[in-house]
């Protein structure tokens, strides 16, 4: 067991998940010990609180477990994709809660903001990290927060303009500008974007 | 939808800021013009380095128990599901360890992988008798909707109502969404698993076992499957 488990310490992310796939338990346990800190810190930022965010990594990393198969390296990174399910299964969880974590939402979001949140105000853990915390800082501060309204909180586009009370087309243009700023700044610096 | 809507909702769409509605209009768009796909997956790849922003927490010891807990559960039951299939995990598993193998030449033990090779080759060997079993039966499933049929599959049902299905030429899933099997009995449709084209051709164990008169259906659904169906069936076949 012991000497398997050094094996799979060699394996990469992918190979991990295809071992998954196949029902292989100790080939999960090693996924979630590589990523289950990125995959519950996003599920925190969502939920806002503990006990949400661990009932959230539980469904999500269970349909990790139980969805393997479906992964396709050449679409993205292992890690990638298992933030996607957790973002995904936030979002739906979100939308279907009139928790009162939105209702602070509607009051922060009716403040001006100059700085950006509290998220990347935060020491950084590592150089992926520090990008893209570099990368978010050089977006302005109306940009910012309407992709942070719609990823981390769920919000859609509409609802977000509401919010705000900002045109639905204002909503679009800085979503748009904001991804297309982050693009930029990898860009410009000849940097990888992290996977 | 229209090329120029695409390219307004786009933005939203990787940030999951779409109504349901429009999320599914974007995705039909999408799956009849699979062009535009790299585009989304390259600004998917920058709406996903928000989720590396937050600060970071640790999880609870307790949930990595619980977690584990049920996922070595599945794995006992899916170990024990059915010992003719479990030649092939034991395939498709030896093949993984022999890319560790691959590492370990790097440090001498080219003996351990001469020994996998050969009981791959044994195992593919079983696989071979496995597939020309004489109790299996083909049953083909026939598309739904009026649009043409995008690739076409089979579901080869074994001696004890087991099932494998087969697909070729099936275009990818949009993205964050992934093929669904679906066991109906009656009127209850039952979650089957799920696949993946990749390449010409993909085959997937339907993960309940099948009775006369069930009926098979493949959906689209968001990645990870779902409980119930979320969207109509592709394609069916009644047994």
């Amino acid at each position: 067991m012991a000497y398997r488990k050094r094996q799979y310490a060699l394996l990469a992310d992918e190979e991990l998940i295809s071992l998954v796939g196949e029902g292989d338990a100790e080939a999960f346990a090693l996924l979630y010990d590589r990523h289950s800190r990125a995959a519950y810190s996003l599920a925190y930022r969502m939920m806002g609180e503990k006990q949400a965010a661990e009932d959230l990594l539980q469904d999500a990393l269970l349909k990790v477990w139980r969805g393997a198969g479906s992964y396709r390296a050449e679409r993205g990174s292992a890690r990638t994709w298992i933030l996607s399910i957790v973002h995904n299964r936030g979002i739906d969880q979100l939308r279907t809660l009139a928790s009162r974590r939105r209702t602070q939402d509607r009051v922060e979001a009716s403040a001006p903001r100059s700085q950006p949140s509290d998220a990347f105000s935060e020491a950084w853990r590592n150089s992926q990290r520090d990008q893209v915390r570099e990368a978010l800082g050089t977006l302005p501060p109306e940009q910012l927060k309407i992709l942070e309204l719609a990823y981390f909180s769920g919000y859609t586009h509409v609802e977000i303009s509401e919010l705000l009370g900002v045109p639905l087309g204002t909503v679009k243009g800085r979503m748009r500008l904001g991804l297309k700023k982050i693009k930029d700044y990898f860009d410009s610096e000849g940097v990888a974007v992290p996977r | 939808m229209n090329h120029e809507r695409f390219d307004e909702l786009k933005d939203a769409y990787v940030l999951g800021a779409l109504p349901e509605e429009e999320r599914r209009e974007l995705e039909e768009y999408l799956a009849q013009h699979p062009e535009r796909q790299a585009e989304v997956d390259e600004l998917g790849a920058f709406a996903g380095l928000l989720a590396l922003s937050p600060q970071e927490h640790e999880p609870s010891p307790e949930l990595r128990q619980s977690i584990m807990s049920v996922v070595e559960s599945e794995a006992r039951s899916f170990a024990g599901s059915d010992p003719r299939f479990a030649g092939l995990r034991e395939l498709f598993s030896l093949q993984n360890l022999a890319l560790a193998g691959a590492a370990l030449l790097v440090i001498g033990l080219f003996s351990w992988n001469i020994l996998l090779q050969g009981e791959i080759r044994d195992l593919q060997g079983r696989v071979a008798n496995l597939q020309e079993t004489p109790q299996s039966r083909m049953v083909a499933l026939e598309g739904t909707g009026d649009a043409p049929q995008q690739g076409h599959a089979e579901v080869m049902i074994l001696d004890d109502d087991r099932a494998v299905l087969m697909a070729e030429d099936m275009p990818r899933a949009p993205e964050g969404r992934t093929y669904q099997i679906w066991v109906i009995e009656g009127d209850v449709p039952k979650p089957g698993g799920l696949f993946e084209p990749r390449g010409e051709s993909v085959a997937a164990v339907v993960e309940k076992p099948l009775d006369e008169g069930d009926v098979i259906a493949v959906t689209i659904e968001p990645a990870g499957g779902s409980q119930q169906p979320t969207t109509d069936p592709l394609m069916t076949a009644k047994l």
